[in-house]
């Protein structure tokens, strides 16, 4: 199953000026020649030009240009051919369904990158990381993607594996070796290795919330009291009319997600219903909803019109917040109000577009302070599955810590470092079980 | 015959091709090849299956000889020595028989890796092994040089020697030490054949087996000087005195331990330093002369000063050889330089300025066969009925030889009948580890076990080997009556202990004081002594003693293992979950004749590597270097589909 020969289409389907097609698995050159005429495999890694036919009838298909890999320098490390045609609905799907009666079968989602998996191209983060890369939209998400596929987190988790054995190994050696020249190990040494691994393992989990936030898209929620303009807000982060505006407070009765893209990073804006007290049964639904953003918020923007002395009720709402916080005068056209420069409040008009472009810089700046200082994106933990498997390995590690102070002999303590090892492996892939493969690939689409 | 199961996976049948020969004209089922502590024991595990075993040795003065340090035991190997002892093999009990002196290793880490070790008599070793040997009445002995294997086809039926004789047999076990083309340097001058100092090695049938097609690469070992003691100034040295501890390898037999001797510590310094390296240009090591590998962990002192230039100086032991001789045994001082200069630099080891160099150190290189090439029962893949055991399977050390010759004599009688092979598991003991990792790692230098190289260090003990292994040398048949009775004796005491603990409760004024006197905190309203005993400082006996109800007549090992299993249940069932895991890799079985070199999803690496194992499971194939996580899944499907195709 792992080796016939798949095609899909590597690009979305619709309307565009080109599309990619690939064919992998063992016959793939053979598959492809059926279809292209005339094909050479010789030399590979270098694109052609030529006609694609229907098998059967011998009719012209498309003008297409093709690339011919051989195993195992492809991306999939079996023999693979990439064709070139041109876009639309009609000529990929002819070109596909000429290639299927050739002898391929429509590849399943993910299973090219599958193949480059189970083939040793990529480990399993580097393939989590071809994922993130096509699904990504904002340029720092792109960043740490191909960061990722660089095996910079892989690397990073592998010099941590090597910490742990090294760590261990100072303990097998008080055991193995009792009667040896250079004594027994310092037990500074051992609690000295134990703190730089325990911190290098804190390092990386903390780039676990803005890692999976810059997967994800940090949740950012609009609250305000009914009418203060945050539905005008959103559609000006957002640049399009999403909800509805109208004088009339209390007209969003239900919260709004839409994804945006402020200063490079990924959001999920959350257009919500006022905060107030309403008889309104439907409203108070979008406030009870509105309370459940909140609560999972990574950053709250504020709304309250400039020139308004906030009242008692909203301080009191202030202080509930437990995620970050920007407040943002909002309707500055209209009081003529410039800038505000206190601490955390941005003045804007969403008419006129005046300080939009802060408002952008700050909730970067906000949800992503660590990523948004570098210039280029450290690896980071991008998704739960990697957090889980690292915080498995720090409470392995801890427990070592605890065993030894309790005085529990070594032999017995070691048993958490060698748990900790598994943990990292986990992560990187290295003894993965099916089912998280199962649920790595479940994410790819078709052709990738 | 259905095996025992030891937790999950303590043994696992895999299937032998099918017998070709009937085995009536045979006059014996094994002939064992060396009489060393693979050779012997393999007779023995024979014997004690009920074979017909010839132990054919070159000399049979020299049974059991220890051909370097006169010590059984120590980190890993004490355990070994007791799971051989658990199948009622002959180590444990030899020790016991030769101890001058007794020591348990890593005291202060904890019971959970003590390690017994025992110096030892030579010759009462030597005495106790041939005793134990004699006492199984169809071994029968032959002093002989095994010339060449007698072949029918690619099976091996029989040993001819060098003088002619002829011997049939069903199976046969090669534990030929180092004596295979074996050669012994001392400086670059003096290289002569030999096995061991005094003995000729082997050349006939090195060369045939070669010749056969097997693949054959070289180790090379040293040992140190001796010296007369009469010569030695002891005012100057440490005296290290064994412990009194009324220790004992075996589980079935107490002897009375023979007079006990010290040992004696010194040190080799800045000038012994200076003498080794001016005149290492001499040493056979480091001349050119020797080209095998040798142990990293067993380093010559020619080695320690290359390799560790800023070492001050290096502990030497003077271990004695024996109650009725003076001579000493120089441990720490290994070395293949010229005996002149060996005598120089000994005269500047403390203690030893006057001393007479009786026997000079010396190095020795021999054949071993990368263990690749067998089977986990021991059994060459390339010749059927032939079982290799011991240092030709590059492995050094008496325990590991012995653990070995126990599996190849098992498998060898086994073999012959028809019976399924027995292998041990990763989980079962030292022995399952140390074969698992030879045939599916193979070695790059000589094999030594250590706790490290088990994932099983808490389950793997000294004190639970008879609980180990017991049952299953049980159900194979290899005990004695009264050996049985024991076996059920010690498994009834530990569970009653056990049983004891759960159910007896302390109050405040038994244990308070006790806690306070060892720094616990008091306890402040009655508790069971199954929980107060999870605390690591506390002591089930002390406790049961304070309860007032001490079972009587227990022995250490019981006490140690039930303690052990009380204070560390939930580490112990996490090795255990380990096993669990490791039993269900295992029970995915892989073809024997896979064609490895054809399934392309495997890489390059892979292919080569596992059709040289031919693993007999997945989890033996997942611990073969080279062999990825994505060459495991691909092999799944593989064989999957190669299922199918057959179905």
């Amino acid at each position: 199953m792992l080796s016939d020969v798949i095609a899909a289409l590597a690009t979305p389907a619709g309307r565009s000026a080109l599309a990619l097609i690939r064919v992998s698995g063992e016959g793939a050159h053979t598959v492809a020649g059926t279809v292209l005429s005339p094909f050479q495999r010789e030399p590979p890694r270098m694109a052609r030009r030529t006609r694609a036919i229907n098998p059967q009838t011998k009719e012209l298909l498309d003008e297409v240009l093709y690339t011919v890999f051989a195993a195992p320098a492809s991306y999939t490390g079996q023999d693979l051919v990439e064709i070139g045609v041109h876009g639309g609905l009609l000529a990929p799907a002819e070109v596909l369904g000429a290639l299927f009666a050739a002898g391929a079968r429509q590849a399943l989602p993910g299973e090219f990158t599958r193949r480059a998996l189970l083939n040793g191209k990529v480990d399993l983060l580097q393939a989590e990381a071809t994922a993130d890369l096509i699904d990504a939209s904002a340029p720092a998400q792109r960043r740490a993607a191909i960061n990722q596929l660089d095996r910079g987190l892989s690397q990073r988790i592998d010099a941590l594996r090597d910490r742990v054995l090294a760590l261990e190994a100072l303990v097998s050696y008080e055991i193995d070796f009792p009667e040896e020249d250079s004594g027994p190990v310092p037990p500074e040494r051992i609690g000295a290795a134990l703190d730089e691994l325990r911190a290098a393992l804190e390092l990386i989990l903390r780039t676990a919330g803005e890692g999976e936030r810059l997967r994800d898209g940090a949740l950012c929620v609009i609250a305000g009291i009914p009418n203060a303009g945050k539905s005008s807000l959103f559609n000006a982060l957002l640049g399009v009319d999403r909800a509805i505006v109208t004088e009339i407070a209390g007209t969003t009765r239900d919260a709004i997600e839409a994804p945006a893209t402020c200063g490079g990073f990924p959001f999920r804006l959350i257009d919500t219903a006022g905060l107030t007290q309403s008889g309104d049964q439907v409203e108070r639904l979008g406030v009870e909803v509105s309370r459940r953003y909140l609560a999972a918020a990574d950053v709250v923007l504020y709304c309250a019109e400039a020139g308004r002395e906030m009242d008692d009720e909203e301080r009191r709402f202030l202080e509930t917040v437990a995620a970050p916080l920007v407040i943002v005068r909002t309707k500055i056209d209209r009081t003529g109000e410039r800038r505000w420069d206190r601490q955390r409040e941005v003045g804007v008009s969403a008419l006129t577009g005046e300080g939009l472009a802060e408002l952008r810089e700050e909730l970067a700046r906000v949800a992503f302070t660590r990523l948004s200082c570098s210039a280029d994106v450290e690896p980071v933990v991008t998704r739960e599955r990697h957090r889980v498997a690292l915080s498995r390995a720090l409470e392995e590690v801890n427990a070592f810590g605890v065993a030894r102070e309790r005085g529990l002999e070594g032999a017995v303590a070691a048993t958490h470092l060698r748990a900790a090892v598994t943990a990292l492996e986990d992560v990187i892939g290295l003894v993965t079980t099916d089912d998280v493969l199962d649920s790595v690939f479940s994410t790819f689409c078709i052709g990738k | 015959m259905r095996l025992v199961r030891l937790g999950v996976f303590a043994a696992r049948l895999g299937v032998y091709p099918p017998c070709i020969l009937s085995f009536k004209s045979m006059s014996y089922d094994v002939i064992v090849i060396g009489a060393g502590h693979a050779g012997s024991e393999a007779a023995t595990a024979a014997a004690r299956l009920g074979g017909r075993v010839l132990l054919l040795t070159s000399n049979l003065e020299t049974i059991g000889q220890m051909s370097c340090n006169p010590a059984i035991g120590g980190i890993a190997k004490g355990t070994v020595a007791r799971e051989v002892d658990a199948f009622g093999g002959v180590m444990g009990r030899a020790t016991d028989r030769a101890t001058i002196q007794f020591r348990m290793l890593n005291r202060s880490k904890g019971p959970a890796v003590w390690a017994p070790r025992a110096q030892c008599d030579r010759a009462l070793y030597r005495r106790a092994v041939r005793r134990e040997l004699e006492r199984h009445p169809s071994v029968e002995f032959f002093q002989g040089t095994a010339a060449a294997l007698l072949l029918q086809g690619e099976r091996v039926v029989g040993v001819r020697t060098t003088h002619g004789a002829e011997f049939h047999s069903g199976a046969v076990v090669l534990t030929a030490g180092t004596f295979l083309r074996g050669r012994i340097h001392v400086g670059t001058t003096t290289r002569v054949s030999g096995g061991r100092a005094g003995d000729p090695a082997a050349h006939d049938i090195a060369e045939q087996l070669e010749a056969l097609g097997l693949t054959v690469e070289r180790f090379k070992t040293g040992t140190p000087p001796r010296v007369d003691g009469r010569s030695v100034d002891f005012s100057r040295l440490e005296r290290q005195d064994g412990e009194s501890a009324d220790y004992r390898f075996s589980h079935f037999e107490r002897v009375p331990r023979p007079e006990q001797r010290p040992c004696w510590i010194t040190w080799a310094g800045a000038e012994v330093k200076e003498i080794v390296r001016r005149n290492l240009h001499e040493s056979a090591l480091y001349g050119g002369e020797i080209a095998g590998r040798g142990p990293r962990y067993c380093p010559s002192v020619e080695d320690k000063i290359v390799k560790f230039p800023d070492a001050e100086r290096h502990q030497v032991f003077l271990e004695p050889e024996g109650l009725d001789t003076a001579e000493l045994y120089v441990n720490g001082l290994s070395t293949s330089l010229p005996a002149e200069v060996q005598l120089e630099f000994l005269h500047a080891v403390p203690g030893l300025e006057g001393a007479r160099m009786t026997r000079a150190g010396y190095a020795i290189e021999y054949d071993y066969y990368p263990p690749q090439q067998l089977t986990p029962w021991l059994e060459v893949k390339a010749l059927e009925f032939l079982f290799f055991a011991g240092q030709i399977n590059g492995t050094t050390g008496y325990e590991e030889a012995a653990g070995q010759g126990v599996v190849a004599g098992i498998n060898a009688v086994r073999r012959v009948r028809g019976d399924e092979p027995l292998v041990l598991g990763r989980d079962a003991g030292y022995i399952g580890v140390l074969i698992d990792d030879l045939v599916t790692k193979g070695v790059d230098e000589p094999y030594r076990l250590f706790t490290s190289r088990s994932e099983f260090r808490l389950m793997l003990r000294q004190d639970n080997a008879l609980k180990r292994l017991g049952p299953l040398a049980s159900e194979l048949g290899m005990l004695l009556p009264d050996e049985e009775r024991e076996l059920e004796r010690r498994l009834a005491a530990e569970r009653d202990l056990v049983e004891l603990a759960r159910r007896t409760v302390v109050s405040v004024a038994q244990v308070n004081g006790y806690l306070e006197s060892i720094g616990e905190r008091a306890i402040p309203e009655p508790q069971r002594v199954a929980e107060l005993a999870r605390r690591p400082k506390v002591s089930l006996r002390t406790l049961l003693t304070a309860a007032e109800c001490v079972p009587p007549e227990l022995c250490d090992d019981v006490w140690r293992s039930a303690e052990i299993e009380i204070k560390y249940a939930g580490y112990l069932e996490r090795e255990r979950e380990a096993a669990r895991r490791l039993a269900e890799l295992a029970g995915f079985e892989l073809p024997a004749d896979l064609p490895y070199g054809t399934l392309r999803s495997l890489s390059t690496e892979a292919r080569q590597k596992l059709e040289r194992v031919r693993p007999e499971s997945l989890a033996q194939a997942a611990r073969i270097p080279g062999v990825s996580q994505s060459d495991l899944q691909n092999l799944v499907l593989e064989v999957v589909k190669l299922r199918r195709a057959v179905a």
